[in-house]
């Protein structure tokens, strides 16, 4: 269902997206290119023989860092008669490489005039996803002997594109060149490398020694490899799911991303292409989504985040003391600060969160000595919380941005402008609250309690987290029950009124454990009613809302991530049925996107189109859409460590056939779990009547 | 006194930071002027600090003009985005810059979270 025929590959922050011919033409409506750091480093990059573009036959992506172009001259109409065939391999790691082989087929001698076009704009990924770029220093284009500098200049920011070429070529500034003659059946290649160059005024790559792993060709296929080799093993009857899992394990190495300034640990950059960085909401997400199956990622997200927690007020970054960060970025909007990405602080979900996971990283893991080493950091995290985020003083998180240029203006998952409003459709003065954020802070509080009775030896401060979690949920409970509709408010506006719509958030407060047992079924039931969920998934807001539509960004669409959270609440309130039926919906879309869940896709009821419509910009591979399948497989097993050993209580749906997870990593070795679908799913799906 | 100086021996005169309490190592920041160099020197043992002016050698050094400097000691320029720009350069040990980045001030004029507390809710 892919719309877009663009090819991409990637390795960390490095990616390339191109036509399906290989050819990269960067119009402000394509984002195609070479990128790095948040920097393109070509936009052109246009491949022709004997002055005519090429034509593709196919293409393969072999790995998630490399892809294979079959072409040949001409246009499609008459490519029949080629008696020319042209190879394009490359791959990204560190650098970009692409090797040309040009195949005569012809029983007579040719002489080929072989061109590449390279250019590059140097815009920053922020330009290209505004569309505007708007290049304040200069572009600059040196052909020497054995190479063509691209570069670009403001002040002393330089970054620089160096290609050069294993058979001699032609350098000009436009390109680079070489005339070939070719015998019957002869063949001639050339390798091209493409190096991308981010210079301080010493002459240093910024970005020295930053690689998470070996970037040669041989190096990434070793360690992906490894990577799949650590991983538990899914066998299944259900042929897609096992595809789905292997689909998502590579596409999770791929996104693993290493920060500058912490070299060589990795944790995964939220999704390509627009955020092949560092978020702390969704990289900690997704760690909590893969932790029985890749729980290293938490260890080395957690430490990040950790030493770039906050430690001081900084308006325009949105920083506070302890704040967890939101999003950093490399690129030149960032280092000129027209963003405010250095790092930007802008959530007030990833703080909690933080909490979270770390001690959810302990249960599984067992990792006592990493629980005290961010003892410090955990606290930080938990007073900002309480000193920071409750902006209105009744003891909720509340955000308002003081960065009014260009700081989020929500600061919660759903961060579009319009993702927050009443049941009217106008929307809340700031500062606003969002429901699922006190579930995590409620959440956070426990945990923390937990850790600080076991492991800090501060029985006093858990005790006093106890009383504070208690409150909050008997404060919440009165707050934001929304009691005409019997559902949780979406936000509450700073003089306590309800934004009251039915909305996908509330999945979420099940998980963290705040809602209260008697209300737990009502939240169930509009969960799997015919408002929100469409037969694929959990609507991000439900039919009938003024705001709905089925592809309205947070308004409508189905976020995978969001239901393999909404999925694992449900199982922990004892919902296994409704938890299997949004499990089976959104594995069975997977099977729509070869198993690579898009970020997002369309609210359309699943008999009306059949088939899960992709929202039309949609990230793919996205980190969390990534994780999802990965959570709910743990959701359906029952997987729930549980006084040193993992508990399994599987609850399969039938169609699922058996499912088995071998070599599960924990605390506790590596353990097998084993399921049978034997649930057979009869929701009605009609809408609850209120009581 | 200018920020710079003031920083230095606000560090030195404190001998701790809890940020730093995972810290260790010597940071030599190289404040280049022409042919003149400035040299402060880090030392950092588990948050324990100590602050010279030697030209020693350390295991990060930061280049960097001293107007720069002084804008991001004063909280009027960001130590980050200065690295991403390329006014400031690092050699050595890029860890330890990213802990130490953490203890400049922030802009005197950011306020911080603005709360309501005059409004009473419910």
């Amino acid at each position: 269902m892919a719309s877009s025929n663009t090819i991409r590959i990637l390795d960390g922050n490095t990616f390339v997206v191109s036509q399906d011919t290989g050819d990269i033409e960067a119009t402000p409506s394509e984002p195609t290119g070479l990128f790095s750091i948040d920097t393109r480093f070509l936009s052109e990059w246009i491949l022709t023989v004997n002055g005519e573009r090429l034509n593709a036959l196919s293409y393969d992506d072999l790995q998630y860092y490399e892809a294979r172009f079959f072409l040949v001259p001409g246009m499609a109409t008459h490519y029949i008669d080629a008696k020319l065939s042209i190879i394009r391999e490359r791959a990204v790691g560190g650098s970009f490489r692409e090797q040309v082989t040009i195949l005569n087929h012809d029983e007579k001698p040719v002489d080929l005039e072989i061109r590449m076009e390279a250019g590059s704009d140097f815009a920053d990924l922020f330009e290209v996803k505004d569309e505007i770029v708007n290049k304040k220093g200069e572009t600059y284009a040196e052909p020497e002997e054995d190479r063509l500098r691209l570069g670009y200049r403001r002040g002393n920011f330089v970054r620089e594109t160096i290609i050069s070429s294993s058979e001699p070529a032609r350098y000009d500034r436009n390109g680079f060149a070489y005339s070939v003659h070719l015998e019957a059946n002869e063949q001639w290649e050339t390798s091209i490398d493409v190096h991308t160059v981010a210079l301080g005024p010493g002459g240093r790559d910024l970005r020295m020694g930053l690689q998470a792993h070996g970037t040669e060709r041989l190096a990434l296929e070793h360690d992906l490899q490894e990577w799949i080799a650590r991983a538990p093993k899914v066998n299944s009857e259900h042929e897609d799911l096992a595809a789905t899992y292997r689909r998502s394990l590579v596409d999770l190495a791929a996104l693993r991303f290493s920060p500058l300034s912490l070299r060589g640990q990795a944790l995964p950059a939220a999704g390509l292409p627009w955020f092949m960085t560092m978020f702390g909401r969704d990289s900690i997400l997704t760690c909590l989504q893969v932790l029985p199956f890749a729980p290293e990622l938490s260890k080395t997200t957690l430490r990040i985040l950790a030493a770039l927690q906050g430690t001081r007020f900084d308006d325009f970054r949105d920083e506070d003391p302890g704040r967890i960060l939101h999003e950093m970025r490399y690129g030149e909007t960032a280092a000129f600060e027209e963003q405010p990405h250095s790092p930007y602080y802008g959530s007030v979900d990833a703080t909690p969160l933080f909490v979270v996971l770390l001690d959810e990283y302990e249960r599984w893991s067992g990792d006592v000595a990493l629980v005290r080493e961010l003892e410090p950091e955990c606290r930080r995290a938990l007073r900002w919380i309480d000193d920071y985020a409750d902006l209105v003083g009744n003891g909720y998180i509340w955000y308002e941005r003081r960065n009014a240029d260009t700081g989020l203006e929500n600061q919660c998952w759903k961060d579009s402008w319009d993702s927050i409003s009443y049941s009217d459709g106008t929307l809340p003065p700031f500062p606003r609250a969002t429901c699922e954020v006190q579930g995590y802070a409620y959440d956070a509080k426990l945990r923390a309690a937990r850790m600080a009775r076991e492991f800090w030896g501060d029985p006093a401060y858990a005790d006093q987290l106890e009383r504070e979690a208690a409150q909050l949920k008997e404060r919440f409970n009165r707050d934001w029950w929304v009691a005409d509709g019997e559902f949780y408010a979406l936000g509450l506006d700073p003089d306590g009124r309800q934004c009251d719509v039915l909305s996908s958030n509330m999945g979420h407060l099940l998980w963290s454990g705040i809602v209260d047992h008697d209300r737990a079924e009502r939240v169930a039931e509009h969960l799997v009613s015919d408002r929100l969920f469409t037969g694929w998934g959990v609507r991000t807001l439900a039919a009938g809302e003024v705001r709905y539509n089925p592809i309205g960004y947070h308004n409508g669409t189905i976020w995978p991530f969001d239901n393999s959270f909404i999925a694992w609440g449900l199982r922990r309130y004892g919902f296994a049925e409704e938890a299997g039926t949004i499990a089976s919906g959104i594995l069975d879309a997977a099977r729509y996107f070869d198993g690579r869940l898009p970020e997002a896709f369309g609210g359309y009821p699943r008999e009306q189109t059949k088939f899960p419509v992709e929202y039309p910009t949609a990230c793919s591979p996205q980190a969390w859409s990534t994780g999802a399948p990965l959570l709910l497989i743990r959701t359906m097993l029952g997987l729930e460590p549980h006084e040193g050993h993992l508990a399994v209580d599987p609850v399969l749906p039938v169609g699922m056939g058996r499912i088995e997870v071998l070599d599960i990593p924990g605390r506790w070795g590596r353990v097998d779990a084993f399921a049978r679908g034997r649930l057979e799913l009869h929701h009605t799906r009609s809408a609850p009547t209120a009581a | 006194m200018d920020a710079t100086t003031r920083f230095f021996e606000d560090l030195d005169r404190r001998g701790y930071d809890p940020a730093l309490a995972k810290a260790s190592g010597k940071l030599r920041f190289d404040l280049q002027q022409g042919a003149q160099t400035t040299h402060w020197l880090l030392e950092i043992d588990r948050g324990n600090l100590r602050v010279t002016q030697d030209d020693r050698e350390a295991d990060t050094v930061i280049g960097t003009s001293p107007e720069t400097f002084e804008e991001i000691a004063a909280g009027r320029g960001n130590g980050m985005a200065a690295l991403l720009r390329g006014d400031m350069t690092v050699t050595g040990d890029p860890r330890l810059v990213a802990q130490v980045e953490r203890i400049f001030p922030g802009p005197a004029e950011s306020t911080g979270p603005r709360r309501l507390f005059r409004r009473e809710v419910r």
